[in-house]
């Protein structure tokens, strides 16, 4: 209960309670048929983008189909009804049904490109649908649509219109938004919000953002179709302007300028967009430029919509005392580490190619349980690629790795991951905006189990984010980093970054630990201290293979070394060893000039 | 038939290949779609056509007109669209053009209603007729004045000083800027030529295809598709890959005229609705197949 009330006055939360109950109470005062439709539409268009939020909110991918999948939901009802008379309990499924079906379809040449391309497919899929809609006169009736649809029947019961129509949208709408609730906290969100702001990182760290992804845009499809039967229910006509573009450019203003991931935002952008016309009335057909005109502005002014900017008001004018920060919660155990003979890392003649330039040409390498291995080697002689090879982030081109005997090239980034090897950055990767301690306690996603039905089935706070919370903070404890935990990691110096993401490295409980450049800038004390602290995870049966330039630093840390120089592997041995090998020198001086006479 | 067939696909494909040019060179220097400029195709159509109520001449004539205005147009866009945001992620810029392509929209709405109307032909309308082949006048003046404006276009780009900056600012931004160059001006300036190009592809297809305020979305995802046909930021790619569409859209539905025994066959397969169906459905295959395009080279991401 306590829970419950701080919850409910923390941000700008007063705020949304107060504008929920006023909106309950709008409807009261409501008098005629044509109020209570509008009203219904609204909530309609509410459910439309709540369903948008997943994928383009909380995904981050401009998908331009949420109109379409809204036609196909509304068509599919207008059909049912119409040509079959089947009820309201089977086609509203059904309309949910298709536009997932047609989404899961789709996205198997579309998800996984990059945002334009992605935002163009889309739409050109949305426009396949509308040439479909017209030409297959005998089920859609071409470019005059259906007409005569009935009310919504469940069961046998009609909803009748008026209020009862009404009341069933908003019920929806508070479903919708009840389950988007607890689709986008906890441990679940936290991994949305990493995929999204560093897709990168989040692989790194054992997420598969193509599966959250994909799982958005279902989610957005199912909304997008319940959001088009409703309508088709309501309007009673459904024509090929249900799958145009305007549908989709309306619920994009809705979403921009109530707020991308806010469920407040939808609703409140809803109340805004769909009553636009009504207001400007007087604008005749001006409206729709003055809808243009808001659009713009919107995005260029408040890019995280009206709740974003109601947030940083809040923040600004009246900050929220510090929250008390979770009880640090030491690790179960490290993972079972595996058969205790061989090597741990084993990387056979790996080969990689860049067009004309060779990256890594035959590399052969072995890193042992517990040992901490210094990866030298001057710019450009593929040191970092080497990395990228191990983690599943290039392909090799040939060649073996495998981890604990088990071959890993061939798997997937997050798959690598999730099998015992964390990362950390040459050029930080942490998401600015989120606290320190949920950059790292997201890490936990993987161990956790942490997945859709699992943040849904979760009650009013999700345990594995707790427990996820708690260990992270153990982990900043063990980097001597805990004061930091509530700080956005953007606002971190340097150094402090940099442990952060070795303590997200970590929180996967590792076999192996990858470094890359971890000294770099950092002054003497933090990288003694740094070193101090690899040490005692090396103990505790941490494998650590270091990237690194700086030799004062990666001597007596290394136990062993190994030198690349482009693309070559030239020396591997005892620090002491390589430090004098010929080949290394001469990598990093140059060949000693020739006198000539 | 077959040779008429062709020049009719080649003056679409030079009408696609201005607009294609414009799109990529915009994407080439902001990294961002400009998704108003199916809607530059547009307005320029009323451009012309307010041109021509104006000062009834044939529409060669107006055709630097239209193209000056386009550009001013270009470069004041570029002001609202892309100056605010460009130190956003390009969605930004994605979302303020689609805003823009809906003041657009309703503008010409506004001004002109929703009925098409038709602007004036590049000479006049009507059939040449060579050694017993009849041609049309209007296909074979844009394929002239196309084949004209790239090269023009490719002259610019190559051969002066500001085309060296314009190319400089596309390919490296901050190097650009550390060696002198005003990176501002010279994006401002290439939304001022996209825009140009567009409002040259928009004159020569208002006369065929007519004008409606709502024609922007089709050009958009013609331009797109060019694009991604040829590979992405390519400009000979965007050339060729127009092309290829227009010879597509002209010859599919074509089909029949020449080979009788389709007609038979399959008279719901060669409609325009069915290639359009198709072109996109291709379109998709190619982006997961060969998302580089067909042209293109692949590229790998750096971590």
């Amino acid at each position: 209960m306590n829970a419950a009330l701080n919850w409910s006055i923390s941000g700008v939360r007063p705020l949304l309670i107060l504008g929920g109950v006023l909106l309950a109470a709008w409807p009261m005062l409501m008098s005629s048929a044509y109020e209570l439709r509008i009203f219904t539409i609204v909530g309609i268009y509410a459910l439309l983008a709540l369903g948008y939020q997943f994928i383009f909110g909380h995904s981050g991918a401009l998908a331009l189909t949420q109109g379409s999948f809204f036609g196909v939901g509304a068509y599919v009802t207008a059909v049912l009804s119409v040509k079959f008379a089947l009820g309201g309990e089977l086609t509203v499924l059904l309309s949910m049904a298709l536009p997932i079906a047609l989404a899961a379809l789709i996205a198997a040449p579309v998800l996984r490109l990059e945002s334009h391309y992605f935002a163009l497919a889309t739409l050109g899929v949305g426009q396949v649908l509308v040439l479909v809609a017209v030409a297959w006169q005998e089920l859609t009736g071409g470019a005059n649509g259906l007409s005569g649809i009935p009310g919504l029947t469940l069961f046998g019961f009609e909803v009748k219109k008026g209020y009862a129509i009404m009341a069933a949208v908003w019920a929806c709408v508070a479903a919708g938004a009840f389950l988007s609730w607890r689709i986008t906290r906890g441990l679940y969100g936290a991994a949305l919000h990493i995929s999204r702001e560093n897709p990168i990182a989040a692989l790194s760290v054992g997420i598969d953002t193509a599966k959250l992804r994909y799982a958005m845009f279902l989610l957005s499809a199912m909304f997008a179709g319940l959001a088009g039967a409703l309508y088709a229910h309501t309007i009673r006509v459904v024509s090929p302007e249900a799958l145009e573009f305007p549908i989709m450019v309306a619920c994009l203003t809705i979403t921009v300028v109530g707020g991308r991931t806010h469920i407040a935002g939808a609703i409140l952008g809803a109340i805004l967009i769909v009553n636009l016309p009504e207001w400007f009335r007087a604008m005749d057909k001006y409206y729709l430029i003055a809808y243009g005109v808001t659009l713009l502005a919107m995005i260029i002014a408040a890019p995280y919509g009206l709740i974003g900017l109601l947030e940083q008001w809040r923040a600004k004018l009246w900050p929220e005392a510090p929250r008390r920060m979770p009880k640090a919660v030491p690790l179960l155990s490290l993972r079972a580490t595996g058969p205790a003979f061989g090597p741990l890392l084993e990387i056979r003649d790996v080969h990689k190619r860049f067009g004309g330039l060779r990256a890594l040409n035959g590399i052969t390498l072995t890193v042992a349980r517990g040992e901490i291995f210094g990866l030298i080697g001057p710019n450009g002689s593929g040191k970092t690629t080497l990395l990228n090879v191990i983690t599943g982030i290039y392909r090799a081109d040939s060649g073996s790795v495998s981890l604990d005997g088990a071959a890993i090239h061939a798997l997937p980034s997050f798959a690598i991951a999730q099998s015992g090897i964390a990362r950390t950055f040459q050029n930080i990767n942490l998401v600015d905006e989120m606290s320190v301690l949920d950059n790292v306690a997201v890490a936990r996603y993987g161990l956790e189990n942490a997945g859709l039905g699992q943040t849904v089935a979760a009650g009013w706070s999700d345990p594995a984010w707790q427990r996820a919370r708690s260990q992270a903070m153990s982990l900043l404890d063990a980097l001597g980093v805990q004061s930091v935990a509530q700080s956005a990691a953007g606002t971190l110096a340097h150094g402090l970054k940099r442990k952060v993401e070795v303590a997200r490295a970590l929180a996967l409980e590792p076999k192996l630990l990858l470094l890359d450049e971890p000294a770099a800038g950092l002054n003497e004390t933090e990288q003694v201290d740094l070193a101090d602290r690899l040490r005692s995870f090396a103990r505790s049966g941490l494998a650590i293979l270091v990237i690194e330039h700086n030799m004062p630093f990666l001597m007596p840390l290394a136990e062993r070394m190994a030198c690349l120089d482009h693309g070559d592997l030239i020396a591997v041995g005892a620090p002491a060893d390589i430090r004098v090998d010929p080949l290394v020198v001469e990598a990093y001086l140059g060949l000693p000039e020739k006198t000539s006479a | 038939m077959l040779l008429q067939i062709l020049v009719n696909a080649l003056a679409l494909g030079a009408s696609y290949a201005l607009l294609a040019l414009g799109f990529v060179l915009i994407l080439n220097a902001t990294s961002a779609v400009n998704f108003t400029h199916g809607d530059m195709v547009m307005a320029a159509g009323y451009v012309a056509i307010a041109l021509f109520s104006i000062v009834p001449v044939p529409g060669a004539l107006l055709l630097p007109l239209v193209m000056v205005a386009m550009a001013v147009l270009g470069f004041v866009f570029s002001w609202f669209a892309y100056f605010p945001l460009k130190n956003r992620p390009p969605v930004s810029v994605f979302i303020s053009t689609i805003a823009l392509g809906i003041v657009f929209q309703n503008s010409a709405n506004a001004i002109y209603g929703a009925e098409p109307r038709k602007g004036p032909p590049l000479l006049s309308e009507g059939l040449f007729e060579v050694a017993g082949i009849t041609i049309g006048k209007q296909a074979l003046g844009i394929v002239v004045v196309a084949i004209v404006l790239i090269l023009a276009q490719h002259l610019l780009l190559n051969r002066t000083g500001i085309g060296r900056k314009l190319r400089a600012t596309a390919q490296d931004r901050q190097m650009a800027e550390a060696i002198g160059i005003r990176v501002n001006r010279m994006i401002a300036l290439t939304f001022a030529l996209g825009a140009a190009l567009a409002g040259a592809a928009g004159l020569m297809l208002s006369n065929t295809f007519f004008v409606t305020p709502t024609d922007g979305t089709n050009y958009i995802i013609k331009a797109y598709i060019a694009v991604t046909i040829g590979g992405w930021g390519s400009l000979t790619g965007a050339v060729c890959g127009a092309l290829i569409i227009a010879l597509f859209e002209v010859l599919f539905p074509s089909l029949p005229l020449l080979i009788p025994p389709l007609e038979a066959i399959a008279p719901w397969l060669f409609t325009q609705t069915a290639s359009t169906i198709l072109l996109y459905l291709g379109l998709l295959a190619i982006m997961f197949f060969r998302p580089q395009g067909l042209f293109g080279e692949r590229v790998q991401r750096r971590v």
